[in-house]
């Protein structure tokens, strides 16, 4: 019991930690907001059906006379396709698509089966309902997940163009996501029940853990402590990436862009670009 | 050296070779001209260019203000001044563009999305060397190398791998200048990442920090424009002796006496032209005339120093110079008392002036800006203009400025006038805001030093050229039927005059290029007699 204590704060720590740092990220590039425009289109926002096929407002007569039109909706609607099928990935590069879709989607059934085992865990015993769907979604997460792993690092392997700019991290990366993966379905398949190891972590009271659930917990602390910090964090880049993109608003009097240019106009930076010319 | 043998490591940025990656192994040219013969080889090169500059990167010369130096304290020298504009590049005094620079550099996936999307890396058969995300990966190896403790403590095994040497900092300077920054890549990266703008960004660096910039771009660029006000030299008098000639050349043509207004207070609109048109391309700014007379618009020029001409090579490579040329047309337009500024065919003057210059300052030093096309495409909704389509009735194409579509979202207007006067009018695949750069983008297309002219027409261009043979299929080898290449913007016109020359596109198959204003006053039914001097007696 001394030993599976620290294991369980462990754990509690790495979530807390994930949470943080990915939030810490957040704010990091926050800071950078107030920036020059970027226009790229289409522009998912723009109304009018002009999202379509890649208009802008800047295709009106007089534009700045007339109202403009911009859908939350659209824009949701293409952010969420991004996030959740990759679609880029999927019209550009379909090989590549496969895999990293099964990957990523693995990856967001794992986090909404991490949801549910800790509400199951806090309202243990469960009801059996509960606890039958939270083992679909965990099966599915990690069979998924675990095959995406696979064929991503198989592709880094073996393809010569994607091998080639790799560097040891990038496949330690990888390899480290399979390891979680791999411990993660032993452990569960074979050697404990998920939801009984959640209500024992979460309620500080974890016993008789086999090890290779205590490795496979160790490593998961160690990686969601990992991702934020590493180029895996890119869930957070990809928000501000898009959005800086379609950030085509125009600075027109009295509006918020107006604001945040004034504002930017204040920055006092305490360096300066050294050729003849930039000081004059 | 086949394509297939390109594959370069970020790190092979420093090898110690005479030429790292030649151009030569180019994509195939669709028929005639994958077996015509006309298309011209490289021009030999002189040894002494790769004395004097860095010719190391493919053999061509784009930085050709980056002299090689000439002992290894001044090399070291270099090297310090480059890290210290390397860290600036990433802190606040970049702060407007240090977020999508950040993003791009911390994130790229390497999942090479980008690549099948450049038309540079296509032309060349897939050089890795021209992959949109090697010139990022060299600049995120060599700042990790240098700024972060994973890369000083770590080293190659978090990819802080590439020597930062004269020779790789001279090749990645060149290499920002192997992107027409039409950012097609940032439109297809997964996680909405720049390259485009990463190149931008080097080319800020060297200019910023280090000093060095193409001189077309540069020295005989911006610094000309904000010393006599034009990038082409054009002073004042000569500008008013230019506008005398093609009023007179109006005159004659069409029988109409039309007046330029200039220096008007208080006008509807300011119309701004690439002063390269009133030089090279006379019948641009006259079709323009001819059509704001016949729709009886208010309007003027400007025979300001800063008002008569629209460029701002700024956006391509240096911020501070972006924001000295945008604030002064600015300026300009506010002394005038005008409505509003109308940009004229000038892909990058409308990126310029009216996004990167949009948040430069407020609305109180600024006039709103508008693009020439809803202007024009709104007098022909009202009839304003009227055509005779048959006028126009040969096939025309349509290329998309980078510019003026993928970057500002300007797409149905100029499809809209093109169906009014062009019966015969066809899309090029891709098109739109999808539409591939003619090769010419973000200064290439000024840059003719040394042997670069070659580089842009084989290379850079060669795609474009490829869209416009497919475009017009099999009236392309008929000499019997004039073609029409429209494209609505200097920089890209000019880029298309090089290549239908280069290919001899012209003189064999008839292929003629020109401005939308031009094909509009050809079209217009008022009109006697042919504008387009191709269709003349």
């Amino acid at each position: 019991m001394e030993a599976a204590l620290p294991l369980a704060i462990f754990v509690i720590i790495a979530l807390a930690a994930f949470l943080l740092l990915s939030a810490k990220k957040f704010v990091d590039y926050s800071r950078w907001s107030k920036h020059a425009r970027f226009d790229l289109y289409p522009v998912p926002k723009e109304g009018s059906k002009k999202n379509e096929y890649g208009g802008s407002y800047y295709e009106e007569n007089e534009w700045w006379e007339k109202g403009r039109s911009t859908s939350a909706v659209t824009e949701l609607l293409d952010i969420g396709q991004e996030m959740f099928f990759i679609r880029k990935l999927f019209i550009h590069q379909r090989g590549l698509w496969y895999f990293s879709f099964l990957f990523h989607f693995g990856l967001y059934f794992l986090f909404g089966w991490s949801v549910l085992l800790l509400i199951g865990g806090l309202i243990y015993p469960c009801p059996e309902w509960f606890a039958v769907i939270i083992g679909i979604v965990g099966y599915i997460g990690f069979i998924i997940a675990t095959i995406g792993c696979c064929g991503l690092l198989l592709r880094r392997i073996f393809s010569k163009s994607a091998r080639i700019n790799m560097t040891p991290i990038e496949y330690f990366n990888l390899f480290f996501l399979l390891a979680v993966l791999v411990t993660g379905i032993i452990s569960w398949l074979w050697f404990a029940d998920p939801i009984v190891i959640a209500h024992e972590v979460f309620t500080l009271s974890l016993v008789n853990v086999p090890p290779i659930v205590i490795a496979h917990l160790i490593m998961l602390g160690i990686l969601l402590i990992y991702i934020p910090m590493s180029r895996m964090g890119h869930y957070v880049g990809k928000f501000f990436a898009f959005h800086g993109m379609w950030d085509n608003d125009p600075n027109t009097a009295g509006s918020k862009v107006e604001q945040n240019v004034i504002e930017m106009g204040k920055r006092q930076p305490k360096d300066h670009w050294a050729a003849p010319h930039t000081q004059a | 050296m086949s394509a297939a043998q390109k594959h370069w490591k970020a790190k092979d940025i420093a090898k110690d070779v005479e030429v790292l990656s030649p151009p030569d192994d180019l994509s195939t040219l669709p028929e005639p001209y994958a077996s015509n013969g006309l298309e011209p080889d490289y021009k030999a090169k002189k040894p002494e260019w790769a004395q004097r500059y860095c010719a190391s990167l493919d053999g061509f010369v784009a930085l050709d203000t980056l002299e090689r130096p000439e002992n290894e304290e001044a090399k070291k020298e270099f090297v310090e001044r480059f890290l210290v504009g390397l860290e600036k590049l990433f802190s606040e005094v970049n702060a407007n563009t240090v977020q999508p620079l950040m993003l791009t550099t911390d994130f790229c996936a390497k999942c090479n999305t980008c690549s099948d999307s450049c038309h540079i890396y296509l032309s060349s058969n897939g050089d890795e060397l021209l992959r949109p995300s090697y010139r990022t990966d060299v600049l995120r190896r060599m700042y990790k190398k240098y700024f972060t403790p994973s890369g000083r403590y770590l080293g190659g095994l978090v990819g802080a791998d590439v020597d930062v040497t004269w020779e790789s900092i001279a090749r990645l300077g060149e290499l920002a200048y192997r992107c027409n920054l039409c950012r097609r890549c940032a439109q297809a990266c997964p996680l909405g990442l720049d390259n485009g703008l990463v190149a931008k960004e080097i080319r800020k660096l060297f200019s910023q920090e280090l000093g060095v910039a193409p001189t077309p771009v540069h020295d005989k660029g911006t610094m000309l424009q904000l010393k006599v006000g034009s990038t082409t030299g054009l002073t004042k008098a000569a500008f008013l002796d230019n506008l005398e000639f093609i009023e007179e050349d109006i005159y004659e043509r069409t029988g109409r006496k039309i007046k330029f207004p200039v220096d008007k207070k208080g006008a509807d609109m300011l119309v701004m032209h690439n002063a390269g048109e009133f030089i090279a391309w006379p019948d641009n700014p006259a079709a323009f005339a001819i059509l704001l007379d016949e729709a009886g618009v208010d309007w003027t020029l400007s025979s300001d120093m800063m008002g008569y001409d629209s460029v701002n090579y700024g956006i391509w490579y240096d911020d501070v110079q972006a924001r000295k040329v945008a604030l002064g047309q600015f300026k300009v337009a506010k002394e005038l008392g005008v409505r509003r500024i109308v940009v004229g065919e000038c892909g990058h003057a409308h990126k310029a002036i009216a996004i990167a210059a949009d948040r430069m300052t407020t609305a109180e030093d600024r006039v709103p800006v508008e693009s020439f096309i809803p202007v024009m495409a709104e007098f022909v909704r009202q009839g304003k203009l009227k055509f005779d389509p048959s006028k126009n009735n040969f096939p025309v194409t349509f290329h998309d400025p980078c510019n003026i579509v993928r970057q500002m979202g300007i797409v149905m207007p100029e499809r809209e006038i093109l169906k009014a006067c062009a019966p015969q009018f066809r899309e090029m695949t891709p098109h739109g805001v999808h539409n591939f750069c003619c090769g010419g983008g973000s200064g290439i297309a000024l840059m003719n030093s040394y042997n670069f002219s070659d580089y842009r027409n084989k290379v850079t261009a060669r795609k474009k050229f490829e869209q416009i043979i497919n475009a017009f299929g099999e009236d392309f080898t008929n000499p019997d039927v004039v073609k029409y290449v429209c494209a609505p913007c200097s920089n890209c016109k000019g880029t298309i005059r090089d290549i239908l020359k280069f290919y001899s596109a012209t003189s064999t198959y008839n292929v003629q290029y020109g401005g939308l204003v031009e094909l509009m006053v050809n079209g217009l039914a008022s009109m006697e007699k042919p504008y387009l001097e191709f269709l003349q007696d």
